[in-house]
């Protein structure tokens, strides 16, 4: 199993973000962010127990559209979700930057696929703006949106990180 | 005291232990929802269940004075769950109390000084003594004559309590598949848990046909209705609507959905302060009885396997490995040695496999041994006698199924002896031998373990069930005349169905022969009866050996596996598409004289072949069967027998019917293993259905 699942090494943390460490520890949260369809999406850092290689999945007929199928990761049969059709995006096949995330959902966890990984962020409370603002039928797994840098003096904020909440992005 | 009598009797204890550590756990749930104000009948009904068990084994075992608390407790907990005692704190300390006394009795093996059992037995009676009555009516409810006549005592008591605290009650009416009605009315109660509780659930007067049963399940929940319809009421033709309330006796009343019973007045608090208990009980007489034996985990055995089958994977990566290196010349002597640590690591493997896959296999007679106590018990109980007769003690089954079998084989032999086998005198008038013989026989078939349970008594009388059958609603008359013997008594596997004109003590307040089935269902199995009157029952229970390894046949459809059990698999050949014909808009087959129908699991699957790949010349018929179904499964290809460890899907695909779960086949690939139960059932009970909708679909 290890050619296929292997652990990819941990993404980079961002340099920026680290100078603010020392921060008050309870309104910093971590984030790790990843592309999707162009956009940039981040999932709580405590969710993410993986991060696999894309490997061969075996699909699973008459399961929900955006069921790519199961993998075996060591030993546990996995269900790998394709993101972009999850978020109603045009669903692509898997490149080389591809990655499965393996996300505790609470219920089990789950690999969900996404275009590439970018790194992890650290945010304070008021880097992150609350889901209410967002609109659509997006907003049911949508926590916020981060915007890392936002309070640094003099600096433009970073890309838009769009905040998802693993629970209800996986439930059924 | 014999080796054997020893085993058994430590066997009693490690159980007795299991039980009384689940009482003193459930136990504490409960005083924690007593003194919140809201403490859980189902967990009252559970510890009642608990001791009950308790009660049974002890008795068999000869542990009299075990039995006796128990017996004591029995009382007390059976008033609580039927609401005739209040649960107070002082009910909870005399419950406390009982469980200190039974593990004081387990622990100090019988031989130390017996507590004081007759103050333990007055502070019981004093709480049994104090019974509240129960009041009539049902409050604003207005509720079939029918449904309350059949009504349990508990079931009646949460009926009635429901009522009191205000909870709205539904009416859900559904209809379920009657060959898989036991695993979806699991599977209703689960989704129904944390919502509502089900008060009961009674075949209804109206609707179901041959293949299908109309359900009418009473709830009570505190849920909106919305929510409750969308949880539970999701099957095509499901029904549920709020209890309809008035008295008058006319036509249905149907309150706006929604809406909430007047609250009934709060109850004046019982609870009397907690007193401390009456004795001391000293912690340093708990000394524990240590046995030489472990016991585990079924699912740590499962992680050994899951780590075994990995271990298969690196086997395979090292084979592939070792072919590259053999084909290089200058590692001709790594090569070698490679080869054979390789051989080695395989068998070593091959044992762990075999080794864990043991640790999981116990001879049927321990529990046959239990039941012998029991035949003999119950036969005393009813004046009857009964001789036992055993074979294939020995034949070893998955230590999970073992666990889950005695309960069913328990009720099964009650019912043997109680309604089955005559009166001595009974049966000296008709010419048969005084003494009864129940033969108990276990056999290997295959991958399978065959239980028979045949007695030589009355034989069941195929029209009363079925009038049974038909009295509850079950069956239609009109259907009940056209079934073959056989048949008619398979309906005995029916909820609500049977052929005892009154419910004795002994059988009527265990389970049902539905319950029966389910268990052994759930287990992957199956059972049958055959019956003639006069003659005798005989039970056939079939079931898999281990739950961890099955064997299967590997298929390919449109270039993907698929893992089919064997277990379900009679045979598989070339289809002659010329053979294939149409009835009723489905293909069949003929087969050796007989009409089959067969599924073309590409189309049941939607799977189209992938780009590049050219469609299969050949195809091929798997016969699968369900009792008495056949259905012929189409394949492009046969790839062989395998035997495959079967791991489940996750949650998310739970609702994916079809599928009982995935293997790794060894090369690294994942294949969906088919739930052939499911896909019989769907195909020949909604193939009508199906073939409807995607006609409108077009």
């Amino acid at each position: 199993m290890s050619e296929l699942t292997r652990r990819d090494s941990s993404p980079p943390v961002s340099s920026r973000t680290k100078g603010r460490s020392e921060r008050r520890r309870e309104d910093v949260r971590e984030f790790l962010a990843f592309g999707l369809n162009g956009e940039r999406f981040a999932l709580p850092l405590a969710s993410i127990r993986e991060i696999l290689k894309v490997a061969p999945v075996t699909e699973v007929p008459r399961s929900r559209p955006w069921v790519l199928g199961i993998l075996s990761v060591r030993g546990r049969i996995t269900t790998i979700i394709d993101l972009r059709l999850r978020l109603r995006m045009p669903s692509r096949d898997p490149v080389k930057q591809s990655r499965i995330l393996l996300v505790d959902g609470g219920e089990e966890i789950i690999g969900l696929l996404v275009d590439e990984v970018f790194q992890v962020y650290r945010l304070s409370a008021d880097e992150v703006e609350l889901a209410a603002v967002v609109a659509g039928d997006m907003s049911e797994y949508v926590l916020g949106i981060g915007r890392p840098g936002v309070v640094e003096e003099g600096q433009s904020p970073e890309d838009i990180l769009v905040l998802l909440d693993p629970e209800p992005l996986l439930r059924r | 005291m014999s080796d054997v009598e020893d085993g058994i009797r430590d066997e009693f204890v490690a159980e007795a232990q299991e039980i009384i550590e689940l009482l003193s756990r459930d136990l504490l749930v409960l005083d924690h929802g007593q003194k919140t104000g809201s403490p859980d009948p189902e967990l009252i009904n559970s510890v009642f269940r608990g001791v009950h068990t308790l009660k049974g084994i002890a008795g068999m075992f000869g542990f009299g004075d075990l039995g006796e608390v128990s017996h004591v407790l029995e009382d007390l907990l059976d008033n609580l769950r039927l609401g005739r005692v209040e649960l107070t704190q002082e009910v909870l300390d005399v419950l406390f109390e009982g469980i200190e006394v039974l593990q004081r009795l387990l622990t100090s093996a019988s031989d130390a000084p017996a507590p004081n059992l007759g103050v333990f037995r007055a502070q019981v009676d004093r709480l049994v003594g104090a019974k509240v009555e129960a009041d009539e009516g049902f409050g604003p409810y207005q509720l079939d004559e029918g449904v309350l006549s059949v009504l349990t005592e508990y079931e009646e008591h949460r009926l009635r309590t429901n009522i009191e605290q205000g909870v709205p009650l539904y009416r859900l009416q559904l209809s379920f598949g009657l060959a898989s009605i036991d695993t979806d009315l699991e599977d209703l109660k689960a989704r129904a848990k944390p919502l509502a509780e089900i008060i009961t659930y009674l075949p209804s007067m109206e609707g179901g046909d041959d293949d299908s049963i109309e359900l009418e399940v009473i709830l009570a929940s505190r849920v909106a209705v919305e929510e409750l319809r969308e949880a539970l009421a999701d099957r095509p033709g499901a029904v549920l609507e709020p209890v309809a309330r008035g008295r008058s006796t006319g036509a249905k009343t149907i309150p706006p959905p929604g809406a909430v019973a007047p609250a009934a007045p709060a109850h004046p608090a019982t609870a009397a302060p907690p007193k401390a208990p009456a004795r001391e009980v000293s912690a340093d007489s708990l000394s524990m009885r240590v046995a030489k034996t472990v016991r585990v985990d079924i699912a740590k055995l499962d992680h050994l396997m899951n780590v075994v089958g990995e271990l298969a994977i690196v086997r395979s990566a090292v084979g592939k490995l070792l072919d590259r290196v053999r084909q290089a010349p200058e590692l001709r002597g790594v090569g070698a040695e490679l080869h054979r640590i390789h051989r080695g690591f395989e068998r070593h493997l091959d044992e762990l496999q075999d080794g864990i896959l043991d640790v999981r296999m116990v001879p049927l007679g321990q529990t046959f041994d239990r039941l012998g106590r029991a035949v003999r018990q119950v036969a005393r109980e009813h004046g009857k006698e009964v001789r036992l007769l055993v074979s294939g003690a020995e034949t070893e089954v998955d230590k999970l199924i073992v666990e889950e079998l005695t309960d069913p084989l328990l009720h099964i032999i009650r019912n043997a002896i109680d309604h089955g086998i005559e009166r001595a005198d009974a049966r000296e008038d008709m010419g048969k031998p005084k003494t009864g013989s129940l033969a108990l026989n276990a056999y290997q078939k295959g991958n399978h373990v065959v239980i028979e349970i045949e007695d030589d008594g009355a034989g069941m009388n195929a029209d009363l069930i079925l009038k049974s059958a038909v009295d509850r609603g079950a069956v239609s008359p009109e259907a009940g005349n056209e079934m073959a013997r056989g048949e008619k008594l398979g309906l005995i596997f029916l909820p609500g169905v049977s052929t005892a004109t009154e419910i004795t003590d002994l059988s009527g307040r265990g389970v049902g022969m539905d319950v029966v089935k389910t268990h052994i269902a759930r287990l992957g199995g199956v059972v049958d009866v055959q019956s003639e009157l006069g003659v005798g029952t005989k039970f056939t229970i079939t079931l898999p050996i281990t739950l961890a390894i099955i064997s299967a046949l590997v298929v390919r459809v449109v270039g993907r596996a698929f893992c089919i059990p064997l277990t379900v698999v009679q045979e598989a050949l070339l289809l002659d598409p010329l053979d294939v014909r149409r009835v009723e808009g489905r293909e069949v087959i003929t087969l050796r004289g007989a009409t089959l129908p067969i599924c073309r699991l590409d189309r049941l699957f939607q799977l189209r072949p992938r780009p590049g790949e050219h469609q299969a010349s050949k195809e091929y018929v798997v016969v699968t069967s369900l009792g008495q179904k056949r259905l012929g499964l189409v394949v492009q290809g046969l790839e062989g027998q395998q035997d495959i460890i079967i791991k489940q899907l996750g949650p998310s695909l739970r609702d994916t019917r079809g599928f009982a779960g995935a293997t790794d086949l060894g090369d690294q690939r994942v294949v969906l293993v088919l739930d052939a139960p499911s896909i019989l059932e769907d195909e020949l009970t909604i193939a009508d259905v199906r073939i409807q909708r995607t006609e409108a679909a077009r």
